[in-house]
Order: structure tokens, then C-alpha cells, then sequence
């Protein structure tokens, strides 16, 4: 009769990949040849040098990997397999296993393993050995069809588009809208798109202004508008939307446009509130007003997560309404104090210049002003201007730096000359605690106001840094700070001398590093890129990392960064405040799994700069 | 490390010479060529023993009224469990079952309506139980009910030597009543098997509780037995 071990099966199927591969009928025939084995503690599974032959899966218990030389790999408790890396390398172990509780094993018998990995690609995927690959997989299989993020521009079209031609009068153009039922018309000259008028142009700026209905339409259309091309992704028109402040543009095949995205289509598509908080942000008149936007700004972070945005996208959307706030508390600055009597550029730092800012940040900000300023006729203005709008940001949810690292700090709010100055200083002499403390300078976008300041300032630190080989010394040093965690055990995170503990920083530990490593690359290549991300693809055009390895660190700060959101997604779901301390406990074994991999990336990053920027003279 | 269990030299049983006893004794048939088959010296290291574990699921605990209806084995030797040799068995009862057992059996009554009787299957079993130290938790029922089905269908009783995992967990866990600290530990299968950290399992299916009593062994003899020792000292 035919025999099943059903509490053998089950206890496999409850975790990877047997789960994913549960139906195929061949895993009963494998658990009849399973052997059981009971090893105490303490005691060698695969002792160094051993050969090895079989599939180990950890029923009970708990063992540690150990490598050649000795050192901790990682630990490992139930539910696990280990010993494939041998069976993938004909029977040779370059890692000894040995139990560190009182374990239950089944031992699955190389036979099968090869079997199964040769027939299945979802077993075989999940031993990759590669932990670039096993990542890209990974993130492949977290991508939903249906997102923003991965339809084209193309799938929100809903109809051809609606022209008439540039000769057309404003009573022409209204009529063509109402037949059609639609809220923007394209205006064409032979053909070619030249303009667009909205619904909202036909208000304020005909009507409202007492226009005659014959006047030509070209006089209220807004020329040129901002287009995309058919090939571009729904998440770019909505990043652009909310960085143009514009409800509706039109797309191109061609050259030629084949339709209109507008607001209402992306809100169809996806309740996706940003970027009409954007533009409700600078509707405000009041701080009482952006006090209340800024609190539904935890809904719409919600919202990005669930409509499967990843990081980037995420990361850019929290920036850009950021900046919005900045803008309109400058705006409304400028009313209450008045013109500025000097140009000057107000400049975000760190995460928001990266445009890599998420729900819960300080602000981190300063002010270059013009070489024209003259403390003794300006400086009270400045100050009131930067106090004024500094306290407003808190009160809209971005918290004062405790650093004090802000604009309303006289420290940060220089002319031009003295900036470059401190930048010079910085780079010739660099002091690694300084350093440190600085780094976050090194990540510089003019958000207000004059922003050829902040263009030449970035551009003088681009010249200094590549001159002085010797300060990338000190940044790769730096960015060796923060270790990433070797990987988890149980409930515990574990480190490179077998300390294990509750919670960890995902920031600190795992995305800052990578953000450090990028910079440092990125200044000695010379980017003008603030992005990580694209920092990235400057330093893989540069040519700077062996071929590929660029590649590894996006991979690597998606895969964290995903996580990091998740997290903080369930936190607000919750109602606690979202933060970056991670308790393995709240972890998914697949979460877990994807994080080894990628600390592993950054670890072996941080090496690499080390001896990349090692102290050699130019 | 101490090995507890050994036993005295006047308490060394030989099922051996027993065997080659009741080989002369039994009628002629299956249980008279499973007592020829012989059974290991009782110098045989417990390293070098075939082990069997079994579990029975029965009708109710009284030998005299219920009935054996599915048996598991699955072999090992003291440091592997072989799912290989696994092996399981339905039988129909005799009278019906009540809806009280069904729940705790997981067996359905259509699955044992389908099933052969017991004696259609014993001479099957007894081919599997050749020349095996049977491993058990809980000798007592175990041997009662296959003793009971034996004198019913061959006219005559089927013994085995046993390794008892609950009689093995007794006699480590005694302490003299004045070292006793509160009550005495539980010697229930689940209840044994948490001591040696060993998973929990549902109970009551014949080949998951063979699987139970056949790893407790495991972690008993890691702990307690000695595998060069005469498997005299431990069988029972």
C-alpha cells in the first residue's frame, strides 16, 4: 500500500521552495528516501574538508556555517537547508556545519536534490548561488502587473486625441471640448502639436480676463507643453505632473501625439493622491492649511505602497512634496517679509536633494546666497525669512535638526564665496570625524530661488573632490562606519562575531551604507547626479566597478528599501509611528533571505572602496 | 558522560534462545517461520541491531474488546531513521466504530470500510517484523493487541524484544522519592520528545507516531545509551 509520510511532507511544504513547488508529485517519492538523523550540540554535520553528499533540512533545531578559516557565516535554525553549495560543487565543502542546539535533520539525498534542480526552475531559482541573481529574481517576482510603475504611458490612453487647429477661435475650441466631453484640447499647426489648452486656461485666463469668443486660441494656449513619448512609464507622467505642477500632458509616437494623460486617468488607474496633494499645497494661504495637507501625507505614502511603487518612485514623491511644502513657505515668506533684497538659493541636503526621502524625516537644509550680500543691510532678513520657514516645516512634520543643520542656522546660510571656501576646506584637509559629520553636504540641490547658486557650488565641490584623491580616502573610510549585519538567527540579528541582538537600523545598517559607497564613487567619477540611482549609472559608465557590480548595489538598495517601506507601511497601518528599527521577528523568511543577500552586496562593496580609494597619492 | 541504562548480568534477557523455543512450539504457518527466522544474539551491539519502530491505532485502549485498525513501521539503526523502509497498514474491524475514535484516528469510515481485515494482513506484517528489535513507546499496548490478534488467527502468541522509549525515558527521569522535586516528569510521547527539543507532531496517525518514538530513541541514545553495549541491556 502506499505509504505517505505526511508529517515529513508537511513540515518541508511549510517553507522554501518546497511551499512554492508543493503540487509536483515527485517531493512524496523524495520524502521516502529521506533519512532522519538527531545531532546533539555542538557536534560537526559536515566537519571541515568533508565531503559532502545530501541536502540538509533543519527540522528542529539550529547549526552554524562556518568558512574555511573558521569564521562565522551565519547560523541557521528551522526550516532551513543547507549543504547544496557542496552538492552544486560535486560533493566539495569549502564550509563546515556544525550544530549549535539539538537538532532534528532530514537529510535529503544529493540524488534528489540534482534531480529537482535540474527539472524545476522554481526550486533550481531558489539555489542560486549567485546572490545577484537570486536577488534580481526576487525583486522580479514582488513587481505586479497592474502598477504604475510597470504599465506604460500608452495603457492610460483611453481615447485618440482631441485637436483642432491653431487658427481655431476660443468659442471653436470650447465647442470642440463639449462635444467631445473633454477637459483638454491639443493644438495643432499643420499637424504638429504646438500647444494645449484646458479647461482651467478657458477660465482664468479667457473668461476670468473678459476675452472676446472670436480671439485666437493661441493667445491662451500654453505653448510648447511638457510631453511624453508612448514608450514612457505611467509612474514618469506622475512624477512629472507633480514636479510641473500640471494636470494633463500629452504623449507622442513618433512626434506626432496620440492622445492625453491627465490626472483624472492616473486616479482611475490607481487612487494615487500625490499629485493632487502637490498642487494643494500650493493653494495654500495659511500655515493652518499645510498643517492639515501634511497630515494626510501618511495616506498618501500608504497609498504609493499599496499601489506597489517601489522605492525610487516612492522616495521622489515624498521629495517632491517636500519641496513643495519649502516652496510655498518661501512663497508666502517673500509676502509676509517681503522681496528678498539679494538672490539667494535655498538648498535641501541629504535625502531630499537625493529626492530619496520617505515619511518620517528631519529637515536638513541651508542657504547660499548671493556673493552680493552684505550681513550688515540683509542679514535680518535672511534671518527672518529662514527662522520663519524652518519653524513652519516643523510644524508641517518635518522636525528641526538636531544637528542643526538648517538655513535658520547662521552657520548654514553664507554667501557663495564663503560656501566654496568651506568646501575647499573640507576636500584639501579632510578630518575623517569632521568628515562624518559632513557628509550629508555632499548631497546638495537648490530647491528655491536662485538655483545657478547652488549649480556652481555643486560644481566647485565636483572640481575639489576629483583633485583630492586623498579626501575619497577618508569618504571610502567613512563609509565603512556602518556594517551591515551578517544576516538573522531565530528572532535576532546577527553580527560578524556571533552578537546577536533584538533590532536593527535598516537605515543605518543598510541602505546609509549603500547611499555612502555610491557617493563616494560618485565624486571620484565626478557626477553631477544626486539620485543614487543615477549616480549608479554614472559610475557604471565611468566604468569605476568591475562589470555588473554597479548594477548589484541598485539591487541591493531596491531590495532594502522595499522592505524599509513595508515596514513602515504596517507601522502607520498600525498607528504607531513609522521608524527604521526592524525586529527580525516581523521579518518573512523570504524577507530575511533577500536581506542576507543584499547585506552580503553591501559588505563586500564596502571592501571594495576601501581598497579602491586606499590611500595613494595622485 | 554516564550511560545509565545497563542493566545487571542476571537481568539479561536472551530472545534468541527463546526464539529457537517457540520455533519448535508454534503450529506450523507464518508465526512458525517468523520464530525460525531467529532473532539477534544478545551480544549484538545496539549499533549493530535492526531497529523497527511501530506504533498501533486501535479502537480503544482494552485488548480484549477493540481492535488493531492500521499499523506503521519505519526502520532505522541508532543513528539513522531510513524513511525508505517505511511501511502502513489499514484494517477493518470486526465490530463497528464508533464516532468517538474516528475523530481522534483521522481515519475515515469509509477508508476502513475499503481496507482488508486484520488477518488477511498479519502474515504481511510478521514478514516485516523478522529478525527486528522492535522500537515502541509504550510497550504494554503494543504487545497486548498484536498478542491478542496472534492467539486469534495463528492459535498461538507473537512476542517480540522491544525497545521501550517510555520505559527508557522512566528509568532516566527517576529520582529517589527524597531528590523528587514537585511532580514527576510526564513520560507521554510528546511530553518526552520536548525534552530532547524534538518538533511537535500530530498524534495519532500509526506511521507519524512510529516516526516520533523512532527520533525520541535517536535522542535517547545520543544521550543516555551507549552503541558498543549489548542490545541485552536494553531490550525488554
Amino acid at each position: 500500500m502506499d505509504v505517505e509520510l505526511t508529517e515529513i511532507l508537511e513540515a518541508l511544504c511549510q517553507h522554501a521552495p518546497f511551499n512554492e513547488i508543493a503540487d509536483d508529485p515527485q517531493l512524496n517519492d523524495m520524502t521516502k528516501e529521506i533519512e532522519i538523523r538527531y545531532v546533539r550540540t555542538g557536534e560537526w554535520v559536515i566537519a571541515p574538508s568533508a565531503p559532502n553528499n545530501t541536502l540538509f533540512f533543519i527540522r528542529s533545531g539550529a547549526i552554524e556555517v562556518l568558512s574555511k578559516e573558521n569564521k562565522l557565516i551565519q547560523r541557521m535554525n528551522e526550516g532551513e537547508l543547507f549543504g547544496y553549495y557542496s552538492l552544486l560543487r560535486s560533493g566539495k565543502s569549502s564550509q563546515s556545519m556544525r550544530t549549535i542546539e539539538d537538532s532534528l535533520l532530514y537529510c535529503i539525498p544529493a540524488r534528489w536534490f540534482l534531480k529537482l534542480y535540474e527539472e524545476n526552475d522554481i526550486f533550481s531559482d531558489f539555489f542560486e548561488l549567485a546572490r545577484e541573481v537570486r536577488l534580481r529574481a526576487a525583486m522580479e517576482s514582488q513587481n505586479s502587473d497592474v502598477s504604475l510603475m510597470t504599465c506604460p504611458v500608452v495603457s492610460l490612453l483611453r481615447r485618440p486625441p482631441i485637436s483642432t487647429d491653431i487658427s481655431s477661435s476660443i468659442r471653436n475650441a470650447a465647442q470642440i471640448m463639449a462635444e467631445h466631453r473633454v477637459s483638454s484640447l491639443l493644438i495643432t499647426d499643420k499637424d504638429e502639436l504646438i500647444g494645449i489648452v484646458t479647461d482651467r486656461d478657458l477660465r482664468t485666463r479667457a473668461v476670468a480676463e473678459g476675452l472676446a469668443y472670436d480671439t485666437p486660441i493661441s493667445e491662451i494656449m500654453t505653448r510648447d507643453p511638457i510631453v511624453m513619448d508612448s514608450g514612457d512609464y505611467a509612474s514618469e507622467a506622475v512624477l512629472k505632473m507633480m514636479d510641473r505642477n500640471v494636470h494633463h500632458i500629452p504623449i507622442v509616437k513618433n512626434g506626432r501625439p496620440i492622445g492625453v494623460v491627465s490626472t483624472g486617468d492616473i486616479i482611475q488607474k490607481e487612487s494615487h493622491g500625490s499629485v493632487y496633494l502637490i498642487s494643494d499645497i500650493y493653494k495654500q494661504t495659511s500655515i493652518e492649511g499645510l498643517q492639515s495637507i501634511s497630515r494626510k501625507m501618511t495616506h498618501t505614502f500608504t497609498q504609493l505602497v499599496l499601489a506597489d511603487a517601489n522605492t525610487q518612485m516612492i522616495g521622489n514623491a515624498m521629495s517632491h512634496i517636500g519641496t513643495a511644502f519649502v516652496k510655498r513657505l518661501l512663497q508666502l515668506a517673500e509676502e509676509k517679509y517681503g522681496p528678498p533684497p539679494v538672490p539667494y538659493c535655498f538648498i535641501a541636503l541629504g535625502s531630499q536633494a537625493r529626492e530619496e526621502q520617505t515619511i518620517k524625516t528631519d529637515q536638513d537644509n541651508a542657504l547660499i546666497l548671493s556673493d552680493k550680500y552684505n550681513k550688515k543691510l540683509h542679514g535680518e532678513y535672511f534671518e527672518a525669512l529662514t527662522d520663519w520657514v524652518c519653524n513652519n516645516l516643523d510644524k508641517c512634520g518635518y522636525d528641526l535638526c538636531s544637528g542643526d543643520i538648517m538655513a535658520s542656522n547662521p552657520r548654514w546660510r553664507q554667501p557663495l564665496n564663503i560656501w566654496k571656501n568651506n568646501f575647499s576646506e573640507w576636500i584639501q584637509k579632510p578630518k575623517a570625524e569632521a568628515l562624518l559629520r559632513l557628509s550629508i553636504f555632499f548631497d546638495l540641490r537648490g530647491i528655491y530661488g536662485d538655483k545657478t547658486l547652488a549649480l556652481q557650488l555643486n560644481q566647485h565641490i565636483r572640481q575639489e573632490a576629483q583633485k583630492h584623491s586623498g579626501f575619497l580616502t577618508f569618504m571610502a573610510r567613512n563609509a565603512n562606519q556602518r556594517k551591515p549585519p551578517l544576516g538573522f538567527f531565530r528572532q535576532f540579528v546577527l553580527d560578524g562575531e556571533g552578537e546577536q541582538s533584538r533590532t536593527f537600523n535598516l537605515k543605518e545598517r543598510g541602505i546609509a551604507p549603500i547611499i555612502d559607497i555610491v557617493r563616494v564613487h560618485a565624486l571620484a567619477c565626478g557626477s553631477d547626479k544626486l539620485n543614487t540611482l543615477e549616480r549608479i549609472e554614472d559610475i557604471e559608465a565611468a566604468g569605476l566597478l568591475p562589470n555588473g557590480r554597479a548594477k548589484d548595489l541598485t539591487l541591493a538598495l531596491e531590495m532594502i528599501g522595499m522592505i524599509r517601506i513595508q515596514h513602515q507601511k504596517e507601522q502607520i497601518e498600525n498607528g504607531e509611528q513609522p521608524n527604521n528599527h526592524v525586529n527580525p521577528e516581523n521579518l518573512s523568511s523570504f524577507e530575511k533571505r533577500n536581506l542576507r543577500d543584499a547585506f552580503h552586496i553591501v559588505a563586500r562593496q564596502q571592501e571594495f572602496i576601501k581598497f579602491r580609494y586606499a590611500g595613494k597619492r595622485s | 558522560m554516564t550511560k545509565p541504562l545497563l542493566k545487571k548480568q542476571e537481568d539479561l534477557q536472551d530472545w534468541q534462545e527463546m526464539f529457537a523455543q517457540w520455533a519448535e512450539e508454534a503450529p506450523e504457518g507464518p508465526l512458525k517461520r517468523y520464530y525460525q527466522a531467529g532473532m539477534i544474539a544478545p551480544q549484538t551491539a545496539l549499533q549493530d541491531t535492526p531497529l523497527l519502530a511501530l506504533d498501533l491505532e486501535t479502537t480503544g485502549l482494552d485488548p480484549s474488546q477493540d481492535e488493531i485498525i492500521s499499523l506503521g513501521l519505519i526502520p532505522l539503526n541508532h543513528k539513522i531513521i531510513r524513511c525508505q523502509g517505511a511501511k502502513y497498514w489499514m484494517a477493518k474491524p470486526e465490530c463497528s466504530l464508533n464516532a468517538e475514535s474516528v475523530t481522534i484516528h483521522e481515519i475515515t469510515h469509509s477508508e476502513l470500510e475499503e481496507a482488508p481485515r486484520l488477518h488477511a494482513i498479519l502474515d504481511e506484517i510478521l514478514l516485516a517484523l523478522t529478525h527486528q528489535v522492535i522500537v515502541v513507546h509504550c510497550v504494554a499496548i503494543e504487545r497486548q493487541f498484536l498478542l491478542k490478534a496472534s492467539m486469534k488467527i495463528y492459535g498461538y502468541p507473537l512476542y517480540f524484544p522491544v525497545l521501550d522509549t517510555m520505559d527508557i525515558e522512566r528509568q532516566v527521569t527517576f529520582k529517589p522519592w527524597w531528590k523528587r522535586f514537585g511532580r514527576r516528569p510526564s513520560l507521554r510521547l510528546d511530553a518526552c520528545r520536548q525534552r530532547y527539543k524534538l518538533p511537535r507532531y500530530k498524534a495519532h496517525h500509526a506511521l507519524t507516531d512510529a516516526l516520533s518514538s523512532a527520533e525520541l530513541l535517536q535522542a535517547q541514545i545520543a544521550y543516555h545509551m551507549d552503541p558498543k553495549a549489548d542490545i541485552s541491556n536494553y531490550w525488554i
